[in-house]
């Protein structure tokens, strides 16, 4: 197998070659191919990417895609030999602030020209937009959304509490958790034991409490923020969350649960939109449950950003540019957002798609046009727990001061807020 | 000896053994049983649980089905590569570590001792740390991304490992054997051949053992050295459990996880009462 494959890119390459002198001449004859590297493989994820492959071969092109299975860092660690080894893919999964620093360590494709010429500009969220262009270019184009604050409320443990209201502000929600605790849900919060489980529920209450403090604290890193009142009130927020929550979910994937949030013995989830997907996936019924946009206390919905991107990095052979120029336009095709979202359950990232058609679901109807709300009143922020609003040694230093905090019970808020404060400082 | 058998100690002693053995099989029989469930039994009820209907399409779907990103072969393909790698990796390893420590123990020379702790240093050594040194000689050599270049890799680095044993085994062989045999005219390599390799069978299937469950089960080279379908059986059990918006696929994962075993679970069962034998006898002397 190795054999062959290096024959086929050794064949593939000396052709390239040969041919070269020529296409410098007719740019637009050579044949767009495309090599991929992304953690896309199995479930939805890889059949959204494999579908995007079918759509890139379809317009006449070459697709290439190595997926490199497990989490970020194996993938990272694949980019890095690739680099260093003076092949790196022409284009790879990368999202966040990441793109910025790994933007510094191999040359990227300046995409201005196609991001222009699709008019990709004006229907993205800026916060988002600006993540793509660290340098004030575009070298990487967003692909699809998740909101990691959605709120899940559980039918049966709604009956229980007999309400029927979806809350709107944190109090509305304490009050709601509270006449479940009384109508008999063992426990209001389902919730998993993932890291960044622990990390989503208090982006939220903060993002919920102040979405000003959260973007200065936590996305601008501002000191006074960070010590600010808000903080403190978000943590005790958490408190409250943590107590009404299992104990025994230790390193648990929030899915393990899911039977005991639709049974009603749980009653509301604070997750991504992806769990809807992972919700009628493992056989539940849309009927049993409810998705809202997460509490905001000034009642216009906060949306907390994580959002999948394609990183595209320079090569000199005409056929990897071609295909670099036709991945682009596809990614930014709203035809093409609207096929991988319908695939993988999250939102398209351009905000002008309609999703009043078929093959959408109320959450997804319900998430978009949350987003199109939060941009509205600046309210749309980045994740941290999904290492949108920092790289990853900062999120992790933060997450760590989190975990502890909701496990261990005889923090006080304040404590948490200044050491929250130390580790930033600590990880700068 | 019968009387013995029951005395209270030893009840208590097979008590606690018994005991030790349930803790340490109990995750075991989780994944067997979960290989015969459903994936929505399991979303449906709990993590742990006795099937309630057979599901032994989970085998054949860990098999030859699932997909992993445009490939929708199972697990096979990637058994192959696995094993692409580590038969010769192992073969080489274990023999280049066996004249290593021949080497070191019985032909003693200037530097000898420097020689093997250096050799030995690479157990010491983190993976991660010698990452980027293997990326630089991988990428000079041409070896980057192909399965000969995982053979090199796992070969060397195999090599402190099977030095280690290997010397501390071939030093208890009495020096006078191998003088004898010099007077009689043999060389380094004839004597490895006629006398060593002969006297080496515990030591070479605890090498064999370790250096192929090692191997089979490394993941971060696998994944990092290889692209596509060159991938280790490793990157695609990943694979199978990494997809971010879906339930777990806790059925086909375990049985795919069970497959993927059995390698080295055969090679533990044809090897293994050589193998507490030959631990020890290096450990000792």
């Amino acid at each position: 197998m190795p054999i062959t494959t290096t024959r086929r890119r050794l064949l593939a390459g000396s052709a390239a070659a040969l041919a070269l002198p020529a296409f410098a001449r007719a740019q637009g004859a050579v044949k767009p191919r495309l090599t991929a590297i992304s953690q896309w493989s199995a479930g939805s994820d890889g059949a959204a990417i494999t579908a995007l492959g079918k759509k890139f071969e379809e317009k006449g092109g070459v697709w290439q895609h190595s997926p490199v299975p497990g989490f970020t860092t194996e993938m990272m660690n694949k980019l890095r030999a690739q680099i260093m080894a003076g092949d790196p893919p022409a284009c790879s999964q990368l999202k966040g602030p990441e793109i910025a620093a790994w933007s510094k360590i191999a040359p990227t494709v300046d995409l201005d020209a196609v991001v222009a010429a699709a008019g990709y500009e004006k229907v993205v969220a800026p916060d988002l937009a600006k993540l793509h262009k660290p340098a004030g270019k575009w070298i990487a184009l967003p692909l699809q959304i998740y909101s990691t604050n959605m709120l899940f409320l559980s039918k049966r443990a709604m009956d229980k509490a007999k309400a029927d209201k979806i809350p709107v502000t944190w109090a509305d929600f304490n009050d709601l958790a509270e006449k479940m605790k009384a109508g008999g849900v063992a426990s209001p919060i389902a919730n998993g034991g993932t890291r960044p489980d622990d990390g989503q529920k208090f982006e939220a209450a903060l993002a919920g409490i102040s979405p000003a403090a959260y973007r200065a604290a936590i996305m601008n890193l501002d000191k006074k923020a960070l010590e600010g009142p808000e903080i403190k009130a978000a943590f005790a927020q958490v408190r409250k969350i943590a107590d009404w929550m299992d104990p025994n979910v230790g390193a648990q994937h929030f899915s393990t649960n899911l039977k005991r949030f639709v049974d009603g013995d749980m009653g509301m989830m604070i997750m991504g939109g992806w769990a809807q997907g992972v919700l009628r996936n493992a056989g539940f019924k849309f009927e049993d449950f409810t998705i809202a946009p997460g509490p905001s206390d000034n009642g216009k919905p906060v949306f907390l950003l994580n959002a999948d991107a394609f990183i595209f990095w320079q090569r000199k052979e005409a056929d990897l540019q071609a295909g670099q120029t036709l991945m682009a336009q596809l990614v930014m095709d709203p035809a093409i957002q609207t096929m991988y979202s319908q695939i993988t359950g999250s939102i398209p990232v351009r905000t002008d798609v309609d999703l009043s058609g078929e093959g959408w679901s109320e959450g997804q109807r319900t998430t978009s046009a949350a987003l199109k709300s939060a941009i509205a009143s600046n309210q749309a922020l980045l994740s941290m727990a999904h290492n949108m609003a920092q790289e990853n040694g900062m999120t992790a230093a933060m997450i760590d001061v989190i975990t502890e905090y909701v496990k261990n019970k005889t923090i006080k808020p304040e404590q948490a807020a200044t050491r929250l404060a130390d580790a930033v400082e600590g990880a700068r | 000896m019968r009387d013995r058998s029951f005395a209270p100690s030893r009840i208590l002693i097979y008590l606690v053994v018994l005991l030790i053995a349930a803790a340490w099989l109990a995750p075991l029989a989780v994944v067997v049983l979960n290989s015969l469930r459903s994936n929505e039994e399991i979303a449906q009820g709990s993590m742990i649980g006795w099937p309630q209907h057979w599901a032994w399409s989970n085998y054949l779907t860990a098999w030859s089905g699932f997909c992993v990103a445009e490939t929708c072969a199972g697990i096979r393909p990637y058994m192959l590569n696995s094993a692409l790698v580590t038969t010769p990796a192992t073969i080489f390893s274990t023999l280049l570590g066996a004249i290593a420590g021949y080497a070191v123990s019985l032909w003693r020379f200037r530097g000898d001792t420097w020689i093997y702790g250096i050799v030995t240093l690479g157990l010491f050594l983190p993976q991660q740390m010698r990452l980027l040194p293997w990326t630089i000689v991988l990428r000079d050599i041409g070896l980057i991304n192909t399965l000969a270049g995982l053979v090199l890799i796992h070969t060397i680095q195999g090599l402190s490992f099977t030095t280690l044993f290997c010397r501390n085994y071939y030093v208890a062989i009495p020096h006078e054997l191998i003088r004898a045999a010099r007077i009689d005219g043999a060389g380094f390599f004839r004597i490895f051949w006629r006398i060593i390799l002969p006297l080496s069978g515990p030591i070479l299937v605890v090498t064999v053992i370790w250096q192929f469950t090692h191997i089979w089960n490394e993941f971060l080279y696998g994944v990092t050295f290889t692209s596509g379908q060159q991938q280790p059986v490793t990157a695609a059990l990943i694979a199978l459990s990494a997809a971010v918006a879906d339930i777990p696929q806790h059925g086909v994962q375990s049985a795919a996880v069970i497959i993927a075993a059995l390698p080295t679970l055969l090679i533990y069962l044809l090897g293994g009462k050589y193998f507490v034998r030959g631990l020890t006898a290096g450990a000792v002397k």
